[in-house]
């Protein structure tokens, strides 16, 4: 396939552009950031090339570069796997990236900031890598290209590295994600030795299988007993299915690091300390999905394994609300952005954990649009209240900026989840996948599934909430700071994007609207299709990643199947949705009734010591930073003193013991010549002695 | 021929360089110490292009690359030659020794600005020892220049080091030369109780290999008491934990291209001394040592990396980093596996590169700053964007960020490790306690890195701050090049290694 | 023929006599006197054995030690002098810079 021979320039187009900007910016006009949008343009075009040609049913799964070629069976590459779910996540980046490069052109190059090659550069660098790692068809690969997010996270969150908050949160950002990646990376290396791959799907060739995925591999040896050819089972003397499942959560710390999930979000918010369109990048389509994304793509082996799913759905719902009930207190626009993608992606770890592959995916989407057209109109906002970002010195901007308004009020309706914003959708299946299966599962997994679905639907409340406090104080009543009375206009390249997203976060939750499928049976529930493939034959039989093999597995092995409490499949949904619109329209109301009054105040104070404890965040940075300063550090600067003390004090007390024998030793040194002619007469005297004795002269 | 022009040419240049004038001595040496560069990159090109798949050169002498053999010396019944030739392991090894030095040469032209034809003249006395070293197939002429190394390294550190000179010097010479010493007695101990008529390393290897009634000493066997003197006398030069204590004063008092040398190069004749001596001579004691020799390195790492966590002084901390980069080598080497022994040795290639980029870069920032003290500075990458951003693009090499040479080397160490047979059911636990390293190096690269590079600019020293000369940069560069192109194609290296690591793997305990 | 033993004996007894000296006395000068004395002693150890071996090897070993004597004194007498100048003294006990 055409589209196939050049999807390897859809990654090397945005790091052609990262050398481009970094080494020619300088001379180019608007500081590199033409070839960055020529860039992500070509990539998006390719992307939407290669979707129309996954479209057609075809797929592709190859090997394109040896990393290595060892002597050893075990041989480690890069390669293609271009599926449908690899494909949507092409159209996302891609589109995302786009629109935050021309988007930059107003937050950046109109600002008049200074570095701007280094800042395309790192755009540039930040997609390859993304794009990297979304096409990569082993584990190693994406695990490679998931650390060069990090690093390209760390160069653009600390872009203003003069001032003092910047290259700290960076560094947080780094560190925090790496201590996830630390347990992902022994999983990739256990996958390896476990499996003799990292292969996301099999690769074919001419229908015969020459190279097994793991995933397969992995389900050969659980559903059919098969455990030839799987080596370290005997090492770690477990089961097939307890080290599967310790490979599986290994490679789940990874994701919740950069997926920010609960303990390892903490980075998170502080990472707003980057530019808005960074921040964009990062929460809607690249570093954070990146999380959600490999889960997905290595679905086939959670699927085979009741503990991990339980402990990735139990993580998401217990994220979601967490997350949320910190962001109803916040007083910056970026930092309420931040909590709110925390809890989201919580939603999508729920989703994944309790069997909703769809569910994931299709929140994944439309929480790209939304939540980039949220950060990119919070950006428009920041621009223009001359980069202050306390919600308490906006308010009133409705008026003066009415396209930032309507679009940040759209993202706002799909983020509160209200019908029919892309949202509403996406959250909505993904709750009712939790409740069926919650109540369709046996035994434990099903209770971890329900209290994860509880926790999911109150945070729908919270969420709800916190979006309209925000909208309320954002742009409605009077305007309460000089700045905000008189806000700096905004160009068309901030608009454009916000227009393009606004349209996308009202209508792309059309793509899959099950519900209304359910209803009518017409067959509009277009992701689903996609992501399931046709029913005999097809590419699905290729790569083993399309749905019906994920349901089919959740059926076999963890038994994860649906029920429908309330009556029939039609009644549960309608009662679902309804609840969950119903939250979501609660959460509204109250915030309404509290904050959209002409001069609204803090009713925060209300809640006590409650508002201590939601401000300082749980505590969870103190405690982080605690572990660092408070523990690590001491304990390094202990091993420091033994260091100087005990081990280099042996080798220097070796050293002072050989100097003070000398120094005792060369008394015997007094410089008087009869000393030593007496010494030297005894010494001939004793020696004859000896002599004599030994040889019996006398 | 090869290896005896490369050393010859070193030497012959040694004392023109000698003899010049200092207002020459550092442009000649640079241009002397060219010549075996180049040399060196056209050996190893033949060598990739043209050898493939040769084996070891200790267990397969027909294979052999560049060998050279003429009997010098008859001690009683041992024959002495100089034999000299190269495999797989030591090709890349060779490479890297030459090139580094050339480039911590040119990187010399700033900081050093007394007893200039002195100086240069040790940096490529040293060159020769090295190349000696990695090239040498005689056990009597890989001593001279085992040996050889020290005296020049005694000197640049003596002589032109920081304030505490004198000690670190005479810790450094002592230290090792006592290390030299019991692993002398070790060896000889071995070669007196087998009937040796030669002192090749390959006849060593051989007789070493199929000696049988070996006398035990209070119920050990010899070969074990040898193999345990030997790694002692080889784990200071690596260094291992507790024997490290010399490496970090060593590094800050040198010079900086000194320490360039001395974390790049010299720190990888313990390993590969261990690799060649302990490892495939005395493999099958290797094995049944293998896990308190894996604790070892895990030790080393986790220790090393603690420690640097604790260090102020930039240089410090990278002397620190390196004994535990140097601990990933000995977990590689004793896992026995392609993998594991191959990316030990490729970790020592990528470490020398990487290790030697960021003393450099220190060393740039010093010359401009007079400080080294993390604390002292702040806002770097204000007044010179260039070298903080090849610091900043060597210290991610250095916590082993993918398409680096660096993680090339440590993902191949913990992939062969997990499983290794000779570690057995501690394998996936050494080693992943082994990955935590990776964890702490960001650590205090990043806290480093904040507190000197970024914020707004302040300096507590006098100094005038400017962006730094063309020749400054040209070797961060380079080598930058060199790390990145090993570690997007760690084939240009690893292939050749592990056809020179295979033949290892198969003697001793039947893998 | 008077026996080996008398020769062994007074040359022992010249030996004693010079290696007391210079455990005893402190005046440099003594000092090579009793050197010499010694060297004389073994000197006639070896003329001695020298005519009861009836090898002349001794004889010529005896005039190599004189012509080493003489070189010695003429050094010795030369550091005395030197002594002397930098200590006023020719005492051996007071020149004990020679040490650590």
């Amino acid at each position: 396939m055409a589209a196939f021979t050049y999807a390897p320039a859809i990654v090397l187009l945005p790091f052609v552009s990262f050398l481009v900007a970094l080494f020619a910016g300088d001379r180019m006009p608007k500081g590199g950031a033409l070839a960055g949008i020529t860039a992500t343009g070509g990539s998006l075009l390719l992307s939407i090339w290669v979707a129309l040609t996954v479209a057609g049913g075809a797929v592709h799964n190859e090997i394109l570069y040896q990393w290595t070629t060892s002597v050893e069976t075990l041989q480690l590459n890069f390669g293609l796997l271009l599926d449908p779910l690899s494909a949507l996540m092409l159209l996302i980046v891609c589109l995302i990236s786009f629109l935050v490069h021309i988007f930059s052109l107003g937050y950046m190059n109109d600002e008049g900031e200074t570095g701007l090659p280094r800042y395309y550069g790192g755009l540039g660098l930040f997609t390859a890598s993304m794009l990297g790692f979304v096409v990569a068809n082993n584990l190693l690969m994406a695990f490679m290209f998931f650390e060069l997010v990090g690093l390209c996270s760390y160069l653009l969150i600390g872009f203003w590295f003069r001032q003092d908050g910047p290259p700290s949160a960076a560094k947080k950002a780094f560190l925090v994600t790496r201590f996830g990646d630390y347990f992902f990376l022994i999983g990739v290396v256990g996958i390896f030795a476990t499996f003799g791959t990292g292969l996301f799907a099999p690769i074919t060739q001419g229908g015969e299988v020459v190279a097994e995925s793991f995933p397969m591999l992995a389900e050969h040896a659980i559903v059919d007993g098969e455990v030839e050819g799987i080596a370290m089972l005997e090492t770690v003397g477990m089961g097939p299915q307890a080290w599967f499942t310790v490979l599986g959560l290994l490679v789940l710390g990874g994701v919740v690091g950069k997926s920010a999930q609960f303990p390892l979000h903490t980075w998170l918010p502080d990472a707003m300390e980057g530019p808005t369109p960074v921040s964009a990048l990062i929460h809607a389509a690249t570093m954070v999905a990146a999380g959600v994304y490999l889960v997905a793509r290595m679905y086939g082996f959670y699927a085979l394994s009741p503990t991990a799913l339980a402990v990735i759905a139990l993580i998401g719902g217990f994220t979601a609300l967490f997350a949320a009930t910190m962001g109803l207190v916040k007083q910056e626009i970026k930092q309420v952005l931040a909590y709110s993608t925390i809890s989201q992606y919580g939603y999508m770890m729920l989703a994944l954990g309790s069997g909703g592959y769809v569910a994931a995916v299709f929140h994944l989407t439309t929480h790209a649009v939304f939540k980039a057209l949220l950060f990119l109109g919070a950006g428009s906002v920041i621009i223009a209240m001359h980069h202050n970002e306390n919600m308490w010195d906006m308010g009133g901007l409705k008026d003066r900026m009415p396209v930032t308004y309507w679009t940040f009020l759209a993202g706002s309706l799909a983020l509160a989840g209200i019908v029919p914003f892309a949202g509403f959708w996406s959250k909505d299946e993904v709750l009712y996948e939790a409740l069926i299966h919650g109540f369709g599962t046996e035994g434990g997994l099903g209770t971890v599934y329900l209290a994860a679905y509880a926790m999911g639907l109150l945070a729908v409340f919270f969420t709800g909430f916190y979006t309209f406090r925000m909208v309320y104080l954002t742009f409605h009543g009077d305007a309460r700071s000089d700045t905000a009375r008189d806000p700096e206009p905004v160009r068309w390249n901030v608009k454009g994007p916000l227009t393009v997203l606004g349209i996308l976060a009202t209508t792309i939750g059309f793509i899959n609207m099950a519900p209304v499928a359910k209803l009518t049976g017409a067959h509009i529930d277009f992701l689903h299709t996609w992501l399931s493939g046709p029913e005999e034959g097809g590419w699905p039989e290729l790569l083993s990643t399309d749905l019906h093999h994920y349901e089919e597995l959740l059926h076999e092995v963890p038994h994860v199947d649906p029920a429908y409490p309330l009556g029939g499949e039609i009644t549960t949904l309608l009662a679902s949705a309804a609840v969950s619109l119903g939250l979501a329209l609660a959460g509204v109301l109250v915030a309404r009734s509290l904050y959209a009054g002409a001069d609204p105040v803090e009713h925060t104070d209300k809640l006590g010591g409650l508002k201590t404890l939601l401000m300082h965040n749980y505590y969870q940075d103190e405690y982080q930073v605690w572990l660092a300063t408070g523990v690590t550090y001491p304990l390094a600067r202990v091993m420091n003193k033994f260091d100087q003390g005990v081990v280099d004090g042996v080798v220097n007390g070796i050293s002072s013991v050989s100097l003070f024998g000398g120094s005792r030793i060369r008394r015997i040194q007094s410089g008087v010549v009869s000393n030593y002619a007496t010494l030297l007469t005894l010494g001939l005297v004793l020696l004859l002695a000896a002599f004599g004795i030994m040889g019996g002269w006398f | 021929m090869w290896v005896a022009a490369l050393l010859l040419v070193t030497l012959l240049g040694t004392g023109l360089v000698f003899l010049s004038p200092d207002r020459y001595a550092g442009k000649l040496a640079a241009a002397v110490s060219a010549v075996p560069a180049l040399g060196s990159i056209y050996m190893y090109w033949v060598y990739l292009t043209q050898y493939g798949g040769t084996g070891n050169a200790l267990l397969s002498p027909a294979d052999i690359a560049f060998g050279q053999q003429i009997p010098w010396i008859t001690l009683g019944e041992l024959e002495v030659s100089y034999y000299v030739g190269l495999d797989g392991i030591s090709m890349p090894l060779l490479a890297l020794t030459t090139v580094l030095t050339t480039l911590a040469i040119v990187s010399a032209w700033t900081p050093i600005d007394e007893r200039q034809s002195q100086f240069y003249g040790l940096m490529l006395f040293m060159e020769v020892s090295l190349i000696g070293v990695f090239s040498a197939l005689d056990f009597f002429l890989w001593f001279v220049f085992w040996e050889g190394v020290l005296i020049p390294m005694y000197l640049l550190i003596g002589v032109w080091g920081g304030p505490r000179r004198k000690y670190a010097a005479i810790k450094f010479f002592v230290y090792t030369n006592v290390a030299s010493l019991i692993m002398f007695a070790g060896l000889f101990a071995l070669v007196f109780s087998t009937d040796l008529t030669s002192l090749s390393l390959p006849a060593m290897a051989e007789a070493f290999r199929t000696a049988s009634g070996l006398p035990t000493i209070a119920g050990v066997n010899l070969m074990t008491i040898s193999f345990i003197l030997m790694f002692f006398g080889f784990a200071v030069k690596v260094p291992v934990f507790p024997l490290h204590t010399w490496l970090p004063d060593a590094h800050v008092e040198a010079p900086t291209p000194v320490s360039v040398m001395l974390a790049g190069v010299l720190l990888k004749m313990g390993t590969y001394a261990l690799l060649r001596f302990n490892f495939t001579m005395l493999a099958d004691t290797a094995r049944q040592l293998a896990v308190p020799l894996a604790i070892i390195g895990v030790v080393s790492v986790i220790y090393g990396a603690m420690l640097a966590l604790a260090q102020r002084d930039l240089k410090r901390i990278v002397a620190y980093s390196s004994i535990s980069s140097m601990g990933y080598v000995i977990l590689g080497l004793v896992a026995f596996t392609p993998y594991g022994m191959g990316g030990a040795t490729f970790q020592m290639i990528a470490h020398g590169l990487i290790s030697g980029l960021m003393f450099m870069a220190v060393g740039v920032i010093y010359n401009t700053t007079h400080t080294r003290m993390v604390g002292d500075m702040s806002g770097l990458a204000d007044r010179m964007p260039w070298t903080v951003g090849i610091f900043v693009a060597a210290a991610f090499g250095y916590m082993g960020l993918p398409l680096m040479a660096g993680f090339a080397g440590e993902y191949f160490i913990f992939q062969g490790s997990f499983n290794a047979p000779t570690l057995g059911g501690a394998a996936p636990v050494l080693t992943s306690l082994a990955m935590f390293g990776i964890v702490i190096v960001a650590g205090y690269l990043l806290w480093a890195m904040q507190r000197t590079l970024f914020g707004g600019f302040n300096l507590e020293t006098d100094y005038e701050v400017s962006p730094a000369a063309f020749h400054d940069v040209a070797p961060l560069a380079v080598l930058l090049l060199l790390v990145i192109a090993l570690g997007v194609a760690p084939d240009l290296s690893f292939a050749m290694i592990q056809d020179s690591i295979s033949p290892v793997l198969e003697i001793g305990g039947g893998a | 023929m008077i026996p080996a033993e008398t020769y062994l004996l007074l040359s022992a007894a010249i030996f004693c006599i010079g290696l007391f000296g210079i455990l005893t006395r402190r005046n440099a000068l003594i000092f090579l006197m009793s050197v010499e004395l010694m060297l004389n002693a073994a000197n006639i150890n070896l003329v001695a054995f020298s005519l009861q071996h009836g090898n002349l090897t001794g004889q010529v070993f005896s005039l190599f030690t004189m012509a080493l004597a003489a070189a010695e004194v003429a050094i010795g007498i030369g550091i005395v002098l030197v002594l002397y100048r930098n200590f006023t003294d020719v005492d051996v006990t007071k020149a004990t810079t020679m040490r650590w």
